[in-house]
């Protein structure tokens, strides 16, 4: 049988290539971020003599937008998960008369366009002084996290065996313990997969960091891009350079926790 | 159901209220807490769009150095030129304005029609000996609201190499200035770069062309408008000008004609450091072609103005004035001129600096020449500039005839 | 996600009623209610920032598309109502109209590349050979990526003179000029099409993968002993049992792609000559570049309204998703 491995084989070169037309971008974004400055008008196919100018100017420009975005994301899925997983859990195993109403009200959530949200929450900030803050950003980012969160540990919840739960409480815990020490353990994987998204989503904001913020004081790395371009076009090295260090977080979640990014993925997911 | 409606506000900024105090109190909020005890100022703070590093450091310098001539220190802010006013606005609605302000010139009057200004004969500032366009730019309702240290305005930068070798002279006419970005043109570069984006700043570059045709900004459906935005389209369509020009900011068309990639292009000379920079560039610098020989040229007056806002504290604004008054002192307006080849304000010092820096005496005279924005508009301003900059996109695409653009461009600029 | 166990909630562990009654019914009653209460509470933190940061908006914003904004608003607080004057404005420009049109454009030409390239591979991704799960999930990466950093990269690479589209197209002698990307009307909008159906490709082989795993082998077995060719195998097996999930992913592309708006605003910025501007975008410059924040609230409930005329479908197959 010399035909299938053959068959395997060109199906794996087919792949290759269709993958390599897929990801050609993310590789010229990695090519341009070598070219050294001012060349970025005439770039070569390949980065011959990789050059990191680039990038000590991205970390000089927009080290700081870096770090912000990692506190905002890490903050989003703290208060994603924070708000979801009880939910979900109330969701999932109590039988609620409203629980249908939440539900029904969280996948109406879907459709709310993000910059509907950004016009009212800018007044609404402006009053309390929330424009311009780590916490008003946290809170505005996590409007992806939350629902896709409930969501997903609630699916996941649902799935955890009755007999787990009920020997629990026959023990004598009560609701809040079961859910830390019985019912988050167990959905282990899905809380991972649903913090990984949240971060993910909060890390990618664009809109709000757009919207609710006036000052360079609260600048995530989007933001930072976003002024980049369209100011020089001799600093394209460094926009790139930026462009590649906003990616990592994706590609290194991708690569290290690939199970989970394919289980959210396929989950209905929310985006 | 309004009134309903308009209730549910409240809980919310309750709750976030809340939230902002514990953020507050946890030292997240980016409180801006000036140090001044309650009778004696020691510290102001000041807030413009010079976001560039280098142009950030050599402000800060100049702001220390007058803020020590009126006794106080100074906290220097720069935010991206696109979100400064919406910056101020947002800072006028909570009251919490820097104490010395720096406003794009077509900016002002907007801005001191919102109340958030002060005028500054309050502080026994006067224009006198200032060039009129300036003050012009900077007064509102006939007070004083806002001075420039320096103006510039726009000219035409050419590269003498390029020039040169296509046996071009620098064009003075429309059709001259077609004919040699024509010659101009080879694979790989174009002839003339202009900035036609959909921005304020794209209106601006287009104004030269306008104004000096007899165009008008209270009238755009007009032949003589349509005349300077069919030279723009006939520039593209012949391919003498990247259609990019449509995306394409001041600093993208500074960074094409430095790149070599276009041979002539419309910048100001605040340009002239960087370009003196760039290695192996070879450039001169003249006015404006204008359509027919006998034209006067008629260029924007650019400068950013100074401002004190309106806040609590009368100490704090008398101090910013004083700030206020050194940057637009003769000396230091010189020194700023000179550092980035702008035209002093005050018309004495002006003349002194073009015999002091002879490269500069062109802008000089062109300067005094300038129109400001929003000397026939107004407030009404910024609506022409929209109508300006999208007629232009439309006509720069072929969606429109230049006339039919700016037919629509009339309609959106008399829109309220 | 394959079905799992059907959903068993818990009965109720507190009110065992059975043996207790001695206490009285009143006891029995607040225990119940204490009980409920407490579940209630474990909701209420979710709930409340829902109602916060989705339910509050919607409402202001109805209230705001009432009132006129200006940028003396944001100095005196004063924005009188003004009726209906906001959406009268909106709806008579020939601005309004033409986003509407791009939206629809933009929304049903990504969609439906995004879902035809998507199925392509998953279908190709269906047979197996070496390094297929790995190519499979790293494909994943354009979804992942910040729009903002797709959106930069693309930009540079559609860039009409220095581009590398460009530059690859004249090299392998398919023109000789460039083609005007991002700066010809036509153009720019497919342009934006593309990157989005891009961006969106990943997630729908990711979905249409898993639905296509979900259909027993041995139907395509049978199908293949009754003599089925790949077409009529697809046309006659996959694609009946494939329509659920294909329902579930298209619905949700529009939903999603109705109110993008990183994508345009960091590669055309709604340009050339408004060519790329959709209702999302209109409605951002309205508010946050004009500050009219009346006239960007109003157009941002046209498309609210627009999302929801598709919502009604979108929850019969979104109960649906979150079952598969």
């Amino acid at each position: 049988m010399k035909r299938a491995p053959a068959r395997g084989l060109l199906s794996t070169i087919v792949g290759i290539v269709l993958l390599a037309l897929m990801l050609f971008p993310v590789y010229w974004m990695v090519n341009v971020s070598l070219q050294p400055a001012g060349d970025a008008l005439r770039t070569g196919w390949f980065p011959l003599h990789p050059d990191l100018s680039g990038y000590v100017t991205a970390l000089r420009d927009q080290g700081h937008s870096l770090v912000t975005s990692l506190v905002v994301a890490l903050g989003s899925t703290v208060v994603s998960l924070g708000l979801a997983a009880p939910a979900a859990y109330a969701l999932a195993r109590f039988r609620l008369r409203g629980g249908p109403v939440v539900v029904f009200g969280i996948l109406v959530t879907q459709t709310v366009p993000g910059i509907v949200v950004a016009d009212a929450l800018y007044g609404a900030y402006t009053d309390v002084g929330l424009l311009n803050s780590y916490l008003g950003l946290v809170l505005a980012d996590s409007t992806a996290g939350v629902p896709f969160a409930v969501l997903l540990l609630r699916a996941a919840m649902r799935g955890i065996p009755r007999e787990i739960i009920e020997a629990a409480h026959v023990d004598g815990a009560g609701k809040l313990r079961v859910l830390w020490s019985v019912v988050l353990p167990v959905s282990r994987n899905a809380l991972v997969t649903a913090g990984l998204f949240t971060f993910l989503f909060a890390w990618s904001d664009f809109l709000f960091a757009l919207t609710l913020n006036t000052t360079d004081a609260v600048r995530p790395v989007t933001v930072g891009i976003y002024q980049y371009i369209g100011s020089h076009t001799n600093r394209w090295n460094a926009v790139m350079a930026t462009s590649v260090l906003a990616s990592v977080p994706a590609a290194a979640l991708l690569v290290a926790a690939q199970r989970y990014v394919s289980a959210g993925a396929t989950s209905g997911a929310v985006r | 159901m309004l009134s309903a409606a308009g209730r549910p506000t409240r809980p919310i900024s309750a709750l976030l209220g809340t939230l902002a105090l514990v953020l507050a109190a946890t030292g997240c909020g980016g409180a801006a807490g000036s140090g001044s005890a309650a009778g004696k100022v020691t510290s102001i703070t000041a807030l413009d769009y010079y976001t560039d590093a280098s142009e950030h450091a050599q402000w800060s310098e100049r702001l220390t150095a007058c803020g020590r001539t009126a006794g106080v220190t100074v906290e220097h802010r720069s935010v991206p030129g696109a979100s400064l006013v919406p910056q101020v606005l947002r800072q006028a609605s909570s009251r919490t304005l820097p104490d010395l302000l720096m406003l794009d010139n077509p900016d002002l009057q907007r801005i001191a029609q919102t109340g958030a200004l002060t005028p500054l004969d309050r502080y026994g500032i006067d224009s006198r000996g200032f060039a009129p366009g300036i003050v012009s730019a900077g007064s509102y309702q006939g007070r004083l609201y806002g001075l420039a240290p320096t103006v510039s305005t726009v000219a035409l930068f050419y590269n003498k190499d390029m020039l040169a070798e296509a046996g071009v002279a620098v064009p003075r006419t429309w059709d001259e200035l077609k004919t040699a970005a024509a010659g101009l043109t080879r694979p790989g570069r174009y002839g003339m770069a202009v900035d036609a984006n959909a921005t304020f700043e794209g209106a601006w570059q287009f104004l030269p062309f306008l104004w000096s045709n007899g165009g008008d900004e209270r009238r755009l459906d007009t032949p003589q408008a349509a005349q300077a935005l069919q030279l723009w389209v006939d520039l593209v369509k012949s391919g003498s000008m990247s259609k990019s020009v449509l995306n394409w900011t001041q600093a993208d068309v500074h960074d094409q004609f430095a790149a070599g990639k276009a041979a002539m292009m419309v910048n100001g000379p605040w340009r002239t450091a960087a370009l003196n920079r760039t290695p192996d560039l070879h450039w001169g610098v003249a006015p404006l072609p204008v359509r027919r020989p006998g034209q006067t040229l008629v260029t924007p007056l650019g400068g950013e103005v100074w401002t004190v806002p309106r806040n609590s504290s009368e100490d704090r604004r008398a101090k910013a004035a004083r700030v206020l008054a050194c940057l637009n002192d003769p000396t230091t307006m010189l020194a700023t001129a000179k550092q980035y080849f702008t035209v002093p304000s005050r018309s004495a010092v002006a003349s002194r600096y073009a015999r002091q820096v002879p490269s500069m005496a062109a802008f000089v005279e062109s300067v005094e020449r300038s129109r400001t924005r929003t000397g026939r508009l107004g407030v009404r301003w910024p609506q022409a500039a929209t109508g300006i900059y999208t007629a232009v996109q439309a006509a720069l695409t072929g969606e429109r005839t230049p006339k039919e653009a700016l037919g629509d461009a009339q309609r959106t600029a008399t829109d309220s | 996600m394959r079905s799992g166990p059907r959903p068993t909630p818990d009965r109720p562990a507190a009110p065992r009623s059975d043996g207790e009654r001695t206490d009285g019914d009143r006891g029995a009653a607040r225990a119940h209610r204490r009980e409920r209460i407490a579940r209630w509470l474990f909701l209420l933190p979710a709930t409340a920032y829902l109602l916060l940061f989705f339910a509050l908006p919607l409402v202001k914003n109805i209230v705001m598309s009432f009132q006129q904004y200006s940028a003396t608003t944001f100095y005196t607080g004063e924005a009188p109502f003004t009726g209906l004057r906001n959406y009268a404005k909106v709806l008579s420009s020939d601005l309004f109209w033409q986003a509407l049109l791009t939206t629809v454009l933009f929304t049903v030409g990504s969609v439906c590349g995004q879902f035809v390239l998507g199925l392509a591979l998953a279908l190709f991704f269906r047979r197996r050979f070496p390094l297929g799960d790995v190519l499979r999930s790293l494909l994943l990466l354009p979804w992942l990526l910040p729009l903002v950093v797709s959106g930069t990269t693309w930009k540079w690479m559609l860039d009409t003179d220095t581009g590398v589209v460009n530059r690859a197209l004249r090299d392998l002698h398919l023109l000789s000029s460039g083609v005007p990307w991002l700066t010809g009307t036509s153009s720019a909008l497919v342009s934006v099409i593309l990157v989005n159906i891009w961006v969106g490709v990943p997630f729908n082989t990711a979905i249409l993968y898993g639905g296509l795993q979900d259909i027993p082998a041995h139907l395509y077995e049978a199908a293949k002993l009754d003599g089925a060719g790949p077409t009529a195998s697809f046309r006659y097996v996959t694609w009946p049992l494939l329509r659920p999930v294909a329902g579930v992913v298209l619905v949700l592309g529009v939903v999603y792609t109705v109110k993008v708006l990183d994508i345009i605003l960091v590669v055309t910025g709604g340009g050339p000559a408004d060519a790329t501007q959709t209702l999302s975008t209109l409605s951002y410059e309205l508010s946050f570049q004009r500050f009219e924040f009346g006239r960007g609230a109003a157009t941002g409930n046209v498309l609210v309204v627009l999302s929801l005329a598709f919502a009604l479908v979108y929850l019969r197959a979104g109960r649906r998703a979150l079952n598969v």
